[in-house]
């Protein structure tokens, strides 16, 4: 059973900020819920008030224009994403981080921006996010601001959000866009457990960008990289970048390890 | 609060907390307990219904939020005490043991064989991917839907193939 919270399904962004501003630390946004409600289970939070942001006018935008690229909307899933045709096309790396995470039917309520709001080291759509530079639109009452995605994570579980703002939307530019990128994710079983390292590897004309998830406070972005330096380099790079702990699911030793390996797998795959 | 949804084409209204969840409103408050609840938290699929078209795990919605919602649940399969194709084909190969991940099971196929009329193997078990089993093994499975989707022929000794 859950703790009793009152639930608020706001229709516009005054409405939804009002609501914030009342329920004040109480309260917790609810996008698909896949986070949110498993720790409210666990009695990890105690929301007074549950405001729902799928029924904000507005929130569920997923769209493209051939100018500023990529826009994903606080309220659109993993799986809407995945599958728009315009993504698989330009954005191969984000359908494959997409795919990695959970089950289908998870994926059909988690949010992408839920997914990097709740800011775990092992957050799937970080990598992606990261290679293609994307920027995080954060709204509040007083108005908007726009942070880089590489800003936006401050440690685990943390972010640069504060109280009364939320994650309007992701935009994705077009910069390294149409690239060649995938995604390796250690785990035991797909479709059940949090990764225990991740690396997403993107490559466009002679550039090359990785990210790499589960392996720092956060998941971070290692340094550009040219598409003419060796594979070790490249695995040296990631390594230099990630900074592992030791933890029930792997040691420090292993994830340094296989960061390497899955740099190496990459570049034979894109 | 009050909640009106439609469930296997039939309209409930009920009141409930809004903190319920949509699986414990299904079992207690719409009293159809076929959707069971194993994990709780969205890992085992036990719970998995079809919401507006969309397989859900129901552990991970809030009542509330299934307001004016069109919803599928085991009960629905069967029609005029018929079993659905699936079922029969469940049956058939014996894909039921304990039959816990059955209902869930079932509403995942059914989302799948919606979006892919013939899935391959691969497809079929990263469509229940988010469904345990934790005693009929998932093989059987695998086979009832294959065949079902008319992709499994006898061999010469009379063994099932897949074509
Ligand atoms: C069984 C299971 C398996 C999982 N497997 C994976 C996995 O493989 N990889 C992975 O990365 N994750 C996994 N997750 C975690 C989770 O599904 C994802 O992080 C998901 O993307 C979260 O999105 P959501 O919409 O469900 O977030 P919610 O639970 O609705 O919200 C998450 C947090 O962010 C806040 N929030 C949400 N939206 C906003 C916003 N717009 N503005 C401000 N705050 C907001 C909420 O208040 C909450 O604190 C798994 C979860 C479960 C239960």
């Amino acid at each position: 059973m859950l703790c009793e919270f009152d639930y608020l399904a706001p229709r516009t962004m005054p409405e939804l900020f009002d609501a914030l501003a009342a329920g004040g630390p109480d309260a917790r946004i609810l996008a698909g819920g896949t986070d949110l409600l498993v720790n409210v289970r666990a009695g990890l939070v105690t929301p007074k008030c549950v405001i729902d942001i799928k029924k904000v006018s507005g929130l569920d935008g997923l769209s493209f224009d051939a100018k500023n690229g990529l826009a994903i909307g606080a309220a659109v899933t993993v799986n809407q994403l995945a599958e728009e045709p315009v993504v698989r096309e330009k954005y191969g790396l984000l359908v494959a981080c997409a795919e990695s995470l959970a089950s289908y039917q998870l994926r059909n309520r988690a949010t992408v921006v839920g997914n990097i709001v709740n800011a775990s080291p092992c957050a799937d759509m970080a990598p992606a996010l990261l290679c293609y530079d994307a920027q995080v639109v954060i709204a509040s009452r007083q108005g908007s601001r726009t942070v880089p995605i590489r800003e936006f994570f401050t440690g685990v579980k943390k972010t640069v959000l504060a109280q009364g703002e939320i994650v309007e939307k992701i935009l994705v530019p077009l910069t390294h866009a149409g690239g060649s990128g995938a995604y390796e994710k250690l785990k035991r079983i797909k479709g059940h457990d949090l990764g225990i390292v991740g690396v997403a590897l993107l490559k466009k004309d002679g550039l090359v960008r990785m990210a790499v998830s589960s392996a720092a406070p956060t998941p971070i972005l290692v340094r550009d990289c040219k598409a003419g330096e060796s594979a070790d380099t490249l695995a040296q790079a990631a390594l230099q970048a990630v900074k592992p702990i030791d933890d029930v699911r792997s040691s420090k030793e292993y994830r340094e390890f296989m960061v390497q390996v899955y740099v190496k797998r990459l570049l034979e795959r894109v | 609060m009050k909640i009106t949804l439609t469930v296997n084409d039939q309209v409930y209204i009920r009141d409930a907390a809004p903190s319920k969840n949509l699986l414990h409103f299904l079992r207690e408050d719409v009293g159809l307990t076929g959707t069971k609840e194993g994990c709780g938290a969205g890992e085992c699929g036990a719970c998995t219904v079809i919401m507006n078209g969309k397989s859900v795990n129901a552990c991970l919605v809030l009542a509330p939020e299934a307001d004016g919602a069109v919803i599928r649940t085991v009960e629905g399969e069967a029609l005029n005490g018929e079993l659905s194709p699936v079922q029969h084909k469940f049956m058939e190969h014996h894909a039921v043991q304990c039959g816990f991940c059955t209902p869930g099971m079932l509403m995942s196929i059914r989302d799948l064989l919606g979006r892919v009329p013939k899935p391959s193997v691969h497809q079929i078990k990263e469509a229940i991917e988010g469904n345990f089993c934790r005693c009929t093994g998932y093989q059987q499975i695998i086979e009832a839907v294959l065949d079902v989707t008319g992709q499994l022929t006898k061999d010469n000794k009379g063994e099932l193939r897949h074509v």
